[in-house]
This record gives structure tokens, C-alpha cells and sequence, in this order.
């Protein structure tokens, strides 16, 4: 039964169910690292998610929609932005209100646009970027297959967040601008002082969350599901924010943290299908994402320790 | 001799309780109005829009009914949302509490059978209660003893109590039948419809009687917002609670217990919740299946937001967004806006009472006016 279970395309399942948790995580790790916390993770995802469908489906070019689903995270983070730094709101109800104000938005122009609820129609998605062959037997033909099959069978934004991941590591814990970024959350004050603008500073990150966010959206409709559903985020938008807390507020960190969330969701759906076998009803399944995410949360937190000022509102005075 | 003295008193005292209320009805006000723009926007008439919203809600009895239909696990779980933010927490979880409590009506509800009503519907709320606050302990325990951030905890325990239902009304709990649903409970196990109470003379009478589906869960809400009121006010639980909320560490050097606050304060959080989730199954469906709250847990968030977390302010505040869902089925159907638009509204004044600054601009105004005229 193990035979059917450990194969190569669960690996590739957890890293194509790790993308969008992983860009959503890389946001909120540079966000909470300038001092501002996003709960709103989950609602960009899902603006991101329908706008980039709703581009897909006006013009029929997939990556169009990827550039339309980053330009709505980006404009509905813009929001929590403003709240958050300009009008110095808490931080966790402004992101309160993005999520709630996405699922309203999406709802209302699905009906406005489509005139139904629930799902849209399908769209043209982005397949793989590479297609090898798997030529031959032997014992060479099935490492080749396990490698082709773990890194060569995803479509483009699974390697972008790779990449991203890697470039957001060393930008955060190796440039100037991460540097600042990083005091940003740690001492404001002290950065004010030495006359970097804090506002600026933290804007830049939140839209850059923003952006990430959206992407995963993209991700999300446009690479695996190729379609819209209401409130298909689903909560992985606190699943990336768990992900990001167990990854140490690091981008390396919060993309290792998701492929862990990646690999159990993969592995439950496979489970699921072998139900016949293992007697176990699928809410079981379905609900242990979840439940791993209260255990990661709960064993590392005692541990890792957020950013000084993340979540407190700077006033400039 | 003292008169212009008591008259400055006065005159804050007035200013205070229109600070208070102020920043609230301008709030509304404000989402409403932006709400108006987006259904312009989209092409629609936004007079048409709310003059339908309001038959809706409060056009004939049995809409008025419809809205305290609405109205009552709103003020349980605004209730619940205030009360954990008096603490300092945010309760975002309220939801998954809800159904916990839904679910345990139901199951001692059946198990209870054809008991009298003085022994079922007492005992249920209580096993709701229960329910609610268990749901919330375990999240409470990992912010009192490590920190956990109880927004993601108390969110994932919302999936996993969803989940949880979803299998046990498609398993063990099921009827028999297709539907994933259980039996009906005992009509002595359920909340009776406020109309029932009275006589057909009398409701022939008085027409504002017949409130349609308005059922009992109403008193079980208000005494509720009551009881936390006076909790808040006159006890050293709800004193501990507002300390800890207001700066814990100053609690913490005077002695009270913020490990234990935290926990009582999501488990009485976690109650009424449970609560809201018994008087839905109760009153309203008299069943339990999966989608048993239309997100009532969410709505609750931004009621007690509209209320400044007042135990007594969320029952307005309740009324507003139960009246604007219960009218929300009406605008769709009669000026076809799409009713997500309630949802949008919702967000907004969440964002509005948040970014208070806004808001206050317009206070401030109000009062230097008033000001400038009484002086």
C-alpha cells in the first residue's frame, strides 16, 4: 500500500500545494519585518484569485491575469496600508475587514459580471514549463522519473516562488534596503532618527506583500485550479501566516514551512483517494491541515520571537 | 451661584456620550454611503436598493421579525467578540465556537427526546455553553501558557469544528434519508416562535404580534448582553478582564493573573458563542446540518467593533446588521442587487470604526461647532 502512497508525484503535489502558501508567507514575512502584521493575507489571495480569472477570461491570455491578479493585491493591500500606517488603526481588525471586504467584492461582482454565484467558467491555464521525455527502463529511467516528475512538471510561478524565496532571503538579510526593512520592525524610532521615512519604509512593504499575495491568487486559479470559486482561499491565508511564524519570520524559512503544510495536504488528498483501504471518513483528512497548523503554531512559538514592533502603529511625534 | 459650572458638566457629559455614539452612527453612516456609490457604480438605483432593504427589515411585522430573527446570534456573537477584546484578544474564531455549541444542542436535544421543555431547553443552552467555551479552551490555553497568536488558532479551530460537523451530520448523526442533516429535534426541545405566544385574538389585535419567525432566542440574547454588562461593571472577573485588556503588564505587577485572564476571557468568549449556535439550532432550523450559520461567527466581529465592545451598544449595533440581512433576500429579488453588497457594507464599517481618525475628523468638527455655539 506504501508503494502507492510515497510516489513521485505526491512530492510534486506538496510543492505545487506549497507555492501559494509559500508567496502569501514570503509576504507577510517581509510585512511583519517592517512592523506591520497582515491578516489580510487571506483576502488578497482571494482578490488576486478573481481578478486574475476575471483578466483570463475578458482576453483568454493566462498571463495577463497573473499580471492583473498582482496589481489587485497590490491595490487592495494599498488599503491596509492607509489604515494600518496613515490612520494608525489596529492592525488585525484592518486586515479584519480586507478579508471580510474581499469576500463581499468577489461575491458581488461574480453575480455582477457572470450573474450566478459559486464558480466560474473555465479558463486557459499556464501549464508546465518543461516537458522531458522518460526514456527507457533500468534503474537510471526510474531516478529520472522521480527527478522529472519533483522538479520539472510545475508550471512557471511554482519556480518563481522558488526563486523568490532565495532572492527575498538575501534582499531581507543581506542589502541595505533589508537592513532598514528589518529595523523598521525592530526600532522605529531609531530608524526615524537617523532619517529614513518609517511610513514610506513599511508602505513599500505592505504593497510588496501585496504583490506576493496576488500572486499566489494567480497561482491558485491560473496554474492549478483554472477557475473561480467564492471563498476558494479557504484559510490558507492563515496557514500561510502559521507558516511564516514556523519559518522565523525568514523567506527561506516561510516557503520550507509551507512545502511542510504542502506535503500533509498532498498526502491527505492521496489518502483520501485510497478511503476504501484506510476505513477513515474524509472531514478527518480535510481537517488536518488545520490541526497541523495549531501544532506548528503552538510547538514553535514559545520559541521564535516576532519582530519588536510588528503590529504597534507608529507615530511620528 | 453654581450654575454655569453644572452647566459645563453637563454639556461634557454630552459631549463624552456623543464622542462615544458619535464615531459608531457616523461610521454607518459612512459605509452606507459608500455602499450606495458601489450599487451606483454597478448600475443600479441605490433608493430602490435600501427602500427595498428596508421592507425587508422593517416593512410589515413579520420583517421586523425577520430582523430580530437575524438580530439574535448576532448579539451573542458580537457579545462574544467584546468581551474577548475587553481582555485584549481577538476571538476571531467565534464561528467555530458557534457550531460547537450548535452541535451540542442537538445532540443532548436528541438524546433527551420527548422531555418536557423546563428540563430540555435549559439544559441544551447549558450543554451550548459548554460546548462554546471547550472549543475556545484549548486556543486559550496556548495564549495564556506560549503565546499562540489566538487570531490563527482560534481561525483553525473554526476549519476543524466545521469539518467536524460536516462529518458527523453526514455520519453518525445523519437521518436517515440523503440529506446531510439530523432528525428534527422535539418541539419541546426547541425555541418557540414569538408569535406562538400569543392568542389569534390578541395577535389580530395588535398586528406588530405576528413576528413571523422571530422566535425566544431574542430574550436568551438580551439577558445575555445584560449579564456581561453587569460582569463587566460591577465584578472583579470583569474588572480583571478590562485590566488585562487595557495594559497587562501594569495587571500582571498589580497581581492579577494574565495567564488566567486570558483563559477565562476566551472561554466566556467561547459561551456565547456556543450560546448563538443553540438558540440558530433551536429557534431557527431546529436541526443541525453543515451550513447552519450563514457566518454569523464573522458578522459578530464587526458588531462588536460598531459597538465599541459595549455589551449594551451591541445590541443596536446587532439589530443594524441583522436588519441589513434580513433585507438583504428582499434587494436582491426586487432591485436585483446582488445581496454580497450587505458583506461589503459590513467590511466597511469594521474599517471605518477602525480608522477612527477618519471618523473623529468629523466628531471634532461637530464639536468645535457645538462649542463655538454654546459659547
Amino acid at each position: 500500500m506504501l508503494d502507492s502512497i510515497i510516489t513521485p508525484d505526491l512530492f510534486a503535489a506538496a510543492i505545487r500545494i506549497a507555492t501559494p502558501l509559500a508567496l502569501a508567507a514570503i509576504g507577510g514575512t517581509i510585512c511583519e519585518r517592517s512592523g506591520v502584521v497582515n491578516i489580510a493575507l487571506e483576502g488578497i489571495m482571494l482578490t488576486g484569485a478573481f481578478f486574475g480569472t476575471a483578466v483570463v477570461l475578458a482576453t483568454g491570455e493566462p498571463w495577463l491575469g497573473v499580471i492583473a491578479a498582482v496589481l489587485a493585491g497590490v491595490s487592495i493591500s494599498a488599503v491596509h496600508a492607509f489604515a494600518s500606517i496613515n490612520l494608525r488603526s489596529d492592525q488585525t481588525v484592518s486586515g479584519t475587514a480586507i478579508n471580510l471586504l474581499a469576500l463581499g467584492v468577489t461575491g458581488f461582482l461574480m453575480k455582477l459580471w457572470y450573474g450566478h454565484p459559486g464558480t466560474t467558467d473555465q479558463i486557459k491555464t499556464l501549464g508546465s514549463v518543461f516537458t522531458f521525455d522518460a526514456p527507457g527502463g533500468g534503474v537510471l529511467a526510474e531516478v529520472w522519473r522521480w527527478v522529472n516528475a519533483i522538479l520539472f512538471t510545475h508550471s512557471p510561478i511554482v519556480y518563481l516562488a522558488i526563486i523568490i524565496a532565495i532572492v527575498a532571503q538575501w534582499a531581507v538579510f543581506k542589502t541595505r534596503w533589508g537592513l532598514r526593512l528589518r529595523a523598521l520592525g525592530e526600532h522605529p524610532r531609531a530608524v526615524d532618527t537617523v532619517g529614513v521615512n518609517v511610513a514610506r519604509g513599511r508602505w513599500v512593504a505592505v504593497l510588496m506583500s501585496g504583490a506576493l499575495a496576488g500572486l499566489a491568487g494567480a497561482n491558485l486559479t491560473i496554474e492549478q485550479v483554472g477557475s473561480f470559486t467564492e471563498n476558494m482561499t479557504n484559510g490558507r491565508g492563515f496557514i500561510a501566516l502559521a507558516a511564516n511564524i514556523f519559518g522565523r519570520w525568514t523567506p527561506v524559512g516561510s516557503y520550507l514551512a509551507s512545502l511542510l503544510f504542502g506535503f500533509a495536504d498532498a498526502l491527505q488528498i492521496k489518502l483520501q483517494i485510497l478511503r476504501g483501504v484506510v476505513n477513515v471518513p474524509p472531514q478527518v483528512f480535510q481537517a488536518l491541515p488545520y490541526v497541523l497548523t495549531v501544532i506548528v503554531v503552538a510547538g514553535v512559538v514559545g520559541r521564535a520571537v516576532a519582530p519588536a514592533a510588528s503590529g504597534v502603529p507608529y507615530r511620528k511625534d | 451661584m453654581s450654575e454655569p459650572r453644572e452647566d459645563a458638566v453637563v454639556q461634557r457629559r454630552w459631549m463624552t456620550i456623543l464622542q462615544k455614539t458619535g464615531t459608531p452612527v457616523i461610521s454607518a453612516l459612512l459605509a452606507i454611503a459608500v455602499g450606495s456609490i458601489i450599487i451606483w457604480a454597478s448600475g443600479y438605483d441605490p433608493l430602490a436598493a435600501f427602500a427595498a432593504l428596508f421592507k425587508g427589515s422593517f416593512g410589515s411585522p413579520k420583517a421586523v421579525g425577520d430582523t430580530l430573527l437575524k438580530s439574535t446570534p448576532l448579539i451573542l456573537t458580537g457579545l462574544a467578540v467584546a468581551y474577548g477584546f475587553r481582555a485584549g484578544l481577538f476571538n476571531i474564531g467565534a464561528e467555530g465556537q458557534l457550531f460547537m455549541g450548535g452541535l451540542a444542542a442537538t445532540a443532548l436535544g436528541l438524546a433527551l427526546g420527548g422531555a418536557s421543555w423546563w428540563v430540555s431547553v435549559p439544559l441544551m443552552l447549558l450543554a451550548a455553553m459548554l460546548a462554546g467555551a471547550a472549543w475556545a479552551f484549548i486556543p486559550a490555553l496556548l495564549k495564556a501558557r506560549i503565546g499562540a497568536h489566538e487570531v490563527i488558532t482560534t481561525m483553525m479551530f473554526t476549519y476543524i469544528g466545521r469539518y467536524f460537523v460536516g462529518y458527523l451530520v453526514n455520519g453518525p448523526m445523519k437521518e436517515p434519508g440523503n440529506i446531510p442533516q439530523t432528525p428534527a429535534l422535539d418541539p419541546a426541545a426547541q425555541l418557540p416562535r414569538i408569535a406562538t405566544l400569543f392568542s389569534e385574538a390578541a395577535r389580530e389585535a395588535v398586528p406588530i404580534l405576528n413576528l413571523g419567525r422571530a422566535h425566544m432566542g431574542i430574550l436568551v440574547a438580551l439577558i445575555a448582553a445584560v449579564v456581561i454588562w453587569l460582569i463587566l461593571k460591577y465584578t472583579t472577573l470583569g474588572f480583571e478582564n478590562r485590566a488585562v485588556g487595557f495594559n497587562r503588564w501594569a495587571s500582571e505587577t498589580a497581581g492579577i493573573s494574565v495567564q488566567w485572564t486570558t483563559v477565562k476571557a476566551l472561554c466566556i468568549s467561547g459561551v456565547l458563542a456556543g450560546l448563538a449556535g443553540a438558540t440558530e439550532v433551536m429557534g431557527v432550523h431546529h436541526r443541525l446540518f453543515d451550513q447552519f450559520s450563514s457566518g454569523f461567527g464573522f458578522t459578530g466581529i464587526a458588531v462588536a467593533l460598531l459597538a465599541k465592545n459595549h455589551p449594551l451598544g451591541v445590541i443596536p449595533a446587532a439589530l443594524l446588521f441583522g436588519a441589513l440581512s434580513a433585507g438583504a433576500t428582499t434587494m436582491q429579488f426586487e432591485a436585483k442587487v446582488p445581496q454580497d453588497i450587505i458583506q461589503i457594507i459590513q467590511a466597511l464599517v469594521i474599517f471605518f470604526v477602525a480608522a477612527e481618525e477618519i471618523v473623529l475628523w468629523f466628531v471634532r468638527r461637530r464639536q468645535k461647532e457645538a462649542i463655538s455655539h454654546a459659547g
